[in-house]
């Protein structure tokens, strides 16, 4: 090997190590504070040009899914953790809350997620105070917004044939082309109830510990799909685009929920009751009342 | 989620007087830790007693009510409630139907 070979071979590793160093600090940023995490994380870039799904979604509860669960978030760190367990709070341990009600806090330094865990709490706990609802203004920045579905847990059912997501991609059902917006690539599992059943169901930790927000998956497959159901969630769910109507929408509810009520009103026969009546030898009004409740949904009710 | 049935005399002029029969079904869950205690805390939770209303399934209730002989307009009412807090509970559906009795 001459001169200008070792060169050559020396230049091109320095750069693999660089490029490739390069790449691993991108995807292992870590944010030191909630502006930072957000600001990786812009929802609003998407606004821009995705208006109307921004909107949507600016009504959904994903939106608020920090602020809308601070109680039981809170309930966890200061009575869990602090009481029940003995443990302190870490990141690894805020993230059994987070990793769904605001999965971007991935990208949080220990610092940083310990700080919000501590924010939680007191957002709750000093509710109405100046201290409480500046932890909660600060707490409304994070949730499950455009990236977390799109970028964060886009491939995470399928994380050993996808891998670590790519930052600033743009993961969606046809991977249609977003011309200078960004990168974009199509991922099925977005469009699949497993994709969903991450978060809306039972969650498993990194450390194996389980979470029972809700248990909605469990009857979906264990009896919607074991009785022949074929709907996904995002097909009833996402009929309203990204509002991504629940429990709390009442026509979704109501559509959910079938009536029906037959009243046959009826002479008993006199003298045949035990009940202390006003004439024993008169006929007695009574009724029968059948009704019928029906669950047209995917999932038991009520849950969520 | 839950379900009412009511019965109400409607001859007697007191509203807190009318109610002849009442009945309630409720669908909900119940939460168990390890040594089978209710809990409410999603990380305390391990096991549930579903008394829920499963996907696919209708539940058929039968409600029989018998009313003091002089009884003669009977309004019966079914509403169904969704819960989505145990504080904050909508009706879903209901129906109403009066009628009188004349066995004369």
């Amino acid at each position: 090997m001459n001169v200008k070979q070792v060169f050559s071979v020396t230049l091109a590793l320095l750069l693999t190590l660089f490029f490739g160093a390069a790449n691993l600090s991108a995807a292992e940023k870590q944010a030191e504070t909630i502006d930072e995490l957000v600001a990786m994380f812009d929802n609003s870039k998407c606004m821009e040009c995705h208006e109307e799904t921004h909107s949507e979604w600016k009504g959904s509860w994903h939106s608020r899914a920090v602020i809308s669960s601070l109680k039981g978030m809170h309930n966890f760190i200061a009575i869990g953790l602090a009481k029940e367990w003995d443990t302190p709070l870490t990141k690894a341990q805020v993230m059994k809350c987070l990793d769904c009600h605001a999965p971007t806090v991935k990208y949080a330094s220990e610092k940083l997620a310990v700080d919000i865990g501590n924010m939680i709490v007191t957002a709750h706990k000093m509710k109405g105070t100046k201290k409480g609802d500046a932890a909660k203004k600060e707490l409304a920045k994070l949730n499950v917004g455009c990236l977390s579905c799109h970028n964060i847990k886009a491939g995470a059912v399928a994380r050993g044939l996808h891998g670590e997501p790519t930052p600033g991609m743009i993961y969606g059902p046809t991977g249609a082309d977003a011309e200078d917006g960004h990168e974009t690539e199509e991922l099925v599992d977005i469009t699949r109830a497993s994709f969903c059943m991450q978060c809306h169901g039972k969650y498993k930790a990194a450390d194996g510990e389980t979470i029972q927000c809700n248990t909605l998956s469990g009857s979906y497959q264990n009896t919607y799909i074991a009785q022949g159901g074929s709907q996904t969630c995002q097909d009833c769910h996402m009929k309203k685009g990204h509002t991504f109507p629940g429990g709390h929408d009442l026509d979704i509810v109501t559509e959910g929920l079938g009536l029906q009520v037959e009243i046959i009103p009826y002479g008993h026969l006199p003298g045949t009751l035990k009940k202390k009546l006003k004439e024993e030898k008169k006929w007695i009004p009574s009724a029968v009342v059948n009704v019928f409740v029906e669950n047209k949904t995917g999932h038991r009710v009520p849950d969520g | 989620m839950v379900l009412d049935v009511t019965a109400k005399n409607l001859d007697e002029k007191d509203p807190k007087k009318q109610l002849l029969f009442s009945d309630q079904k409720v669908w909900w869950e119940i939460g168990k830790d390890l040594h089978g205690r209710m809990r409410y805390g999603a990380w305390q939770i391990k096991e549930i007693v579903d008394l829920t209303l499963q996907p696919m399934e209708t539940r058929k209730e039968r409600f029989l009510m018998n009313f003091d002989t002089d009884i003669e307009t009977v309004e019966i009412e079914v509403k169904l409630s969704y819960f989505i807090s145990g504080k904050k509970g909508d009706v879903i559906h209901s129906e109403k139907k009066t009628f009188e009795y004349d066995f004369d």
